[in-house]
């Protein structure tokens, strides 16, 4: 009886997951309605901040969703047994953040109801065009792998899936970084360091999301994680976060060598207010070295500390983001180098920008359209990972 | 091959913005517009214009002096706005090199603003898609307007006639003339993108006048000696002529 009362009480509490995240989508509903109704004026981008709170949350889900899958190419493509017990959670993770991810971003288009006319009228020279054919190339990508992995008659292909799966989420972060490599305009960007970048940064904030994921859907189940396999996924992470602070800390002490550069660089390290808090407070301190201290300090590193440790990760990669994005387009354009410019309509003056509660209601509610897909997938389909007794590798 | 561009005197542009104002009022009312406006008359006024003067001195104060640099879209001849588009909905026409923007084809995604490095881009916050600097093109071809007022709206409007308009790839066209003889120079050149648009440099106009340019020395009572000099500040035979 006791037990049937605690299914009641985990049924009850589905059902309330559910509705808190269908709420979380009705507002990212009635920020879009809102936006689209008055304008991108009720937001707050302007013409110096053009891609704002949306494109945080938008690139953070399109990018962890690429890295999420690191832990199924190192069970597909590397063998390894305790990580191909967990790559149909880690691409039903990807196809879940993806969504969110996608949905945010085209919704804050100026025009969604034009998706059409992206779709049809194709500019072969665009990298934001090849994006869209990155995107939806691995949304189909990563549903046949999950296909060979759930049906049983398709798991002679798993590998070739697996395989494909890897190449690809290489090329669509790469694609992302592209986005911003491109850019020779802006003081920010237009570094051939940026895709590489973007790729560690996926590898850690996808394992990040997935430490946290696995954690719930075993204590949801409650089953405990064998600590041999939290042991190494969370040596994982930590390597991870070095790479990434690795390639952060190269990007900008490239820029710190060009003499045009080194304004942009004291402006988002120094003196730019809330940027450089937001670098060193929260990407650097609370992102990096806050999780390797929780992950390698002698006698932490447990299931707590390593869970604590992904959430900050997920929080630093927020901050990076929003450092990244609306910093660096919060520089003003460097057209008259060496002096001040005034003028009536703010050109050439660090930008400001104020996110609005719409825009932070359409991130948050590309973070409920994931976390519903992965609830709901989770309840209906078999993602828990069923780990051998004897880990062979 | 035409390329329809202005060329901006910054000697003469005194920042009245009447370019400004001109361009907004007849491209709001035009093919390119409504040309949104929000908080017109508020503290923070914001809205979309297609040209803007930009201002920044030059020196140290007290040898400075003061700028004005009218810009809008340069209608580069190498547009790095047009191929990063994912629609194709900015285009550069070949017929007269005029970099526009396709409103029914713009997704609104403002990329382009990312990629422009003059900050030419502007987004319609109530439209929502991406608008710029047509070189008023619904006005320039409009044969039912005398042939003078063919000219884009800001031309036109210019106290100082600092703003000339024509094809710079036509040797002797009046934009290319005044490049060639008054060193006209592009904005930013190092970006290779080829700016239509030019700029005519500040330039100071000196003039040596020696003393004896100032007096006059044939004045005949003064040959003669018959008058005495008049001291500085008293009143000479004619008022004029006696220093």
């Amino acid at each position: 009886m006791a037990d049937l009362s605690k299914l009641y009480s985990m049924n009850r509490l589905y059902y309330v997951l559910l509705a808190l995240g269908g709420l979380a989508v009705l507002g990212g509903a009635y920020a879009v309605f809102m936006m689209e109704h008055h304008g991108h004026i009720i937001s707050g981008m302007n013409n110096q901040i053009v891609w704002g709170m949306p494109h945080v949350f938008a690139i953070f889900l399109i990018v962890a969703a690429s890295g999420v899958l690191n832990v199924a190419s190192i069970g597909s493509v590397f063998g390894k047994a305790v990580y191909k017990a967990r790559a149909p959670l880690a691409s039903l993770l990807s196809i879940a953040m993806l969504a969110g991810g996608l949905a945010v971003l085209m919704l804050d288009l100026g025009r969604p109801d034009r998706i059409i006319v992206a779709a049809t009228n194709y500019n072969l020279t665009s990298v934001f065009a090849w994006n869209v054919v990155l995107y939806s190339g691995m949304f189909s990508l990563v549903i046949v792998y999950l296909w060979t992995m759930m049906e049983r008659r398709m798991n002679p292909f798993n590998k070739a899936a697996g395989l494909a799966v890897f190449i690809w989420r290489f090329v669509l972060t790469t694609g992302t970084g592209l986005i911003f490599a491109f850019l020779t305009a802006r003081q920010a960007y237009g570094s051939a360091l940026l895709p590489p970048m973007f790729i560690v940064l996926s590898f850690a904030w996808g394992l990040a999301v997935f430490h946290v994921v696995q954690k719930v859907i075993y204590s949801w189940n409650e089953k405990t994680l064998d600590p041999a396999i939290l042991q190494r996924t969370k040596n994982l992470l930590g390597v991870f976060i070095v790479g990434s602070l690795y390639m952060v800390a190269t990007y900008h002490l490239t820029n710190m060598y060009f003499a045009h550069q080194t304004g942009f660089e004291r402006f988002i390290l120094m003196d730019g207010g809330v940027y450089p808090n937001l670098f060193w407070w929260g990407y650097v301190v609370l992102g990096n070295a806050l999780p390797l201290l929780l992950i390698y300090f002698p006698g932490l590193g447990k299931t707590r500390c390593v869970m604590i440790a992904s959430m900050m990760v997920v929080l630093g990669a927020f901050a990076l983001l929003y450092v990244f994005i609306i910093g660096g387009q919060a520089y003003p354009l460097n057209i008259f180098p060496g002096y001040e410019v005034v003028s009536s309509f703010a050109d050439g003056q660090v930008a400001s920008y104020a996110p609005s509660l719409y825009e932070i209601l359409l991130g948050f509610g590309g973070l409920a359209i994931a976390f519903l897909i992965t609830t709901v997938s989770v309840r209906v389909l078999n993602f828990m990972p069923q780990d051998k007794p004897y880990i062979s590798d | 091959m035409t390329q329809l561009a202005l060329v901006i005197d910054l000697n003469v542009c005194v920042g009245c913005h009447a370019c400004v104002t001109s361009c907004k009022e007849w491209n709001t009312s035009g093919s390119a517009g409504p040309l949104c406006d929000e908080r017109p008359y508020e503290a923070d006024p914001t809205g979309t214009f297609f040209n803007r003067v930009q201002t920044f001195e030059i020196g140290q104060y007290p040898n400075s002096e003061t700028l004005h640099f009218p810009k809008s879209c340069l209608h580069c001849e190498d547009p790095p706005c047009v191929p990063v588009c994912p629609t194709g909905a900015s285009y550069k026409r070949k017929q007269d090199g005029i970099v526009l923007v396709d409103y029914d084809k713009c997704i609104g995604c403002k990329y382009c603003t990312w990629a422009c490095p003059y900050g030419a881009r502007e987004i319609d916050e109530k439209q929502k898609v991406m608008k710029k600097c047509t070189l008023c093109v619904d006005r320039i071809y409009d044969m039912s307007l005398p042939e003078n007022d063919r000219k884009p709206s800001c031309v036109k409007a210019c106290p100082t006639s600092a703003r000339l308009f024509g094809d710079i790839h036509d040797p002797e066209s009046v934009v290319s003339l005044a490049i060639r003889e008054e060193g006209g120079y592009a904005l930013m050149p190092e970006w290779g993108t080829q700016p239509a648009n030019h700029y005519l440099p500040r330039r100071k106009m000196k003039l040596k006048i020696h003393m004896d340019e100032l007096e006059r020395a044939d004045n005949p009572l003064k040959v003669d000696g018959h008058l005495p000099k008049p001291a500085k500040g008293e009143s000479s035979m004619d008022d004029v002529s006696a220093w």
